[in-house]
């Protein structure tokens, strides 16, 4: 009797098909023990927008709506030479030259009409009809070139480092809040790193979700220690924006250079506190 | 010698059926959960799988919640002993320039079980051409950079210099 097939070819097909089936089942078990069925699908956070928006309601550029007769004083701010700063926490002294005498001035004394507000590491700010000018100390005008380095708030001008590798800017101290330099965060923002080196930060989280983001040190002598802040506090929002994620606090970073004021809302042990700068 | 034969066709049978019945697209679901415990998130437009590969289309990487780059497509072949990534036009978040090049046309990242700890890596984009490595066992990755244009001065402080020019280092 003649065979329809080839018996030979017929075993290798057949054993390929179990072999083919037997894979199959291998993944089939593989897919139902260990593999995840559906994949992972990012939630765009609907939380991000601000508890609430600042409104200003009489902006620092628009006239103020009384006008009040200005006291005519004679003298400019080139008159003061800045001769000596000494500044701490809660005191700031500087030591000025006005018409040939030499003069020592706490924060809020006044000198030739120009009310001393504050005093970074080598400069003090007056202001004096609602505007902030900025004299730089003698030792540093040297060096510069220049006679005198007055900035208005409006100015974009920016005190001219000695070091370049150095931070430019200051946070500066007046009184009931805290006077940021606008090109601190145009070096924060171009340099990230530095910020690292300057404060240690970490998130804070219950139940598997951000809380906000304690502070695990604040590096002595820099602009972050100006602020006020301390280990060991929980920052809870910046701006009205809650900072429970990593993207709220990228959020916030991202749009620094472009805030005009900042508004933080920090815990303290038990304690909330919110600070309140100025950016200039 | 037979034996031999059959040996030889049960190994490619075997081979190309593990290749061919792969759950590529749930195989790739684990491994989104498995970078999610890294908080690392790849949110694609869609999948498209193939024999040998898969595709994935307009995928966004998040790290921490935060968007970093938006991938026109990645293509994921592999052979079982070779497996390798294809990304095409990768693009920077914006915010994150002054760390990596922005724009990166093509990249290849390929892995072979022939050296399991190493990963190698190269790519080109208009701030020039990178090639490097990394090493699983030591943890570290090493990039350099190649015909480089002005496009990698915003970067230039993030690298190193070495007797073949400019490299990126750093460990994992």
């Amino acid at each position: 009797m003649k065979h329809l097939f080839k018996s030979n070819l017929f075993k290798i097909f057949f054993s390929i098909l179990i072999l083919l089936a037997l894979v199959k089942l291998l993944w089939f078990v593989v897919e139902m023990v260990w593999l995840s069925p559906v994949g992972i699908g990012h939630d765009d956070e609907v939380g991000n927008k601000s508890l609430y928006y600042r409104v200003k309601l009489t902006p620092n550029e628009a006239p103020p709506p009384m006008k009040k007769q200005p006291i005519k004083i004679a003298g400019s701010i080139k008159d003061i030479t800045l001769l000596g700063i000494y500044n701490s926490e809660d005191t700031t002294v500087i030591t000025v030259e006005y018409k040939r005498k030499t003069k020592v001035l706490a924060r809020g004394d006044e000198i030739n009409g120009f009310l001393l507000e504050g005093a970074g590491s080598n400069f003090a700010t007056f202001s004096k009809d609602s505007k902030t000018y900025r004299v730089v100390l003698l030792k540093s005008k040297k060096s510069t070139g220049s006679n005198s380095s007055i900035k208005s708030t409006s100015s974009t001008q920016s005190v001219p480092a000695k070091d370049s590798s150095k931070v430019k800017g200051e946070v500066t101290d007046a009184g009931d809040h805290k006077i940021i330099d606008k090109s601190l965060f145009d070096h924060y923002a171009k340099n990230m790193d530095d910020i690292y080196k300057n404060i240690g930060i970490s998130e804070v989280k219950e139940n598997g979700k951000i809380k906000g983001f304690r502070i695990t040190f604040v590096r002595r002598g820099t602009p972050f220690a100006k602020l006020g802040i301390k280990r060991g506090d929980m920052i809870k929002s910046i701006n009205g924006q809650e900072i429970n994620s990593y993207n709220a606090a990228f959020e916030v970073y991202k749009n620094i250079q472009k805030v005009e004021n900042l508004t933080m809302v920090i815990k303290r042990g038990k304690e909330e506190m919110e600070l309140e700068y100025e950016v200039n | 010698m037979q034996m031999v034969k059959n040996i030889f066709i049960i190994f490619i049978v075997f081979w190309f059926a593990l290749l061919l019945f792969m759950p590529k697209q749930e195989l790739y679901f684990t491994l989104e959960k498995e970078l999610l415990k890294q908080d690392i998130e790849i949110n694609e437009q869609s999948i498209e799988e193939g024999i040998f590969s898969l595709n994935l289309i307009k995928p966004v990487i998040y790290v921490k919640g935060i968007k970093i780059a938006t991938i026109e497509k990645i293509n994921i072949f592999t052979l079982v002993f070779q497996t390798n990534i294809n990304l095409k036009s990768l693009i920077l978040d914006d915010s994150l320039k002054s760390f990596a090049p922005q724009k990166i046309d093509v990249a290849n990242i390929s892995y072979s079980l022939f050296s399991p700890f190493k990963v190698i890596i190269d790519g080109k984009g208009s701030f020039g051409v990178i090639d490097g490595h990394a090493n699983l066992d030591e943890r570290n990755l090493r990039l350099h950079f190649s015909e480089t244009t002005k496009e990698l001065d915003s970067i230039k402080s993030n690298l190193k210099k070495d007797e073949k020019g400019l490299y990126y280092e750093t460990s994992f």
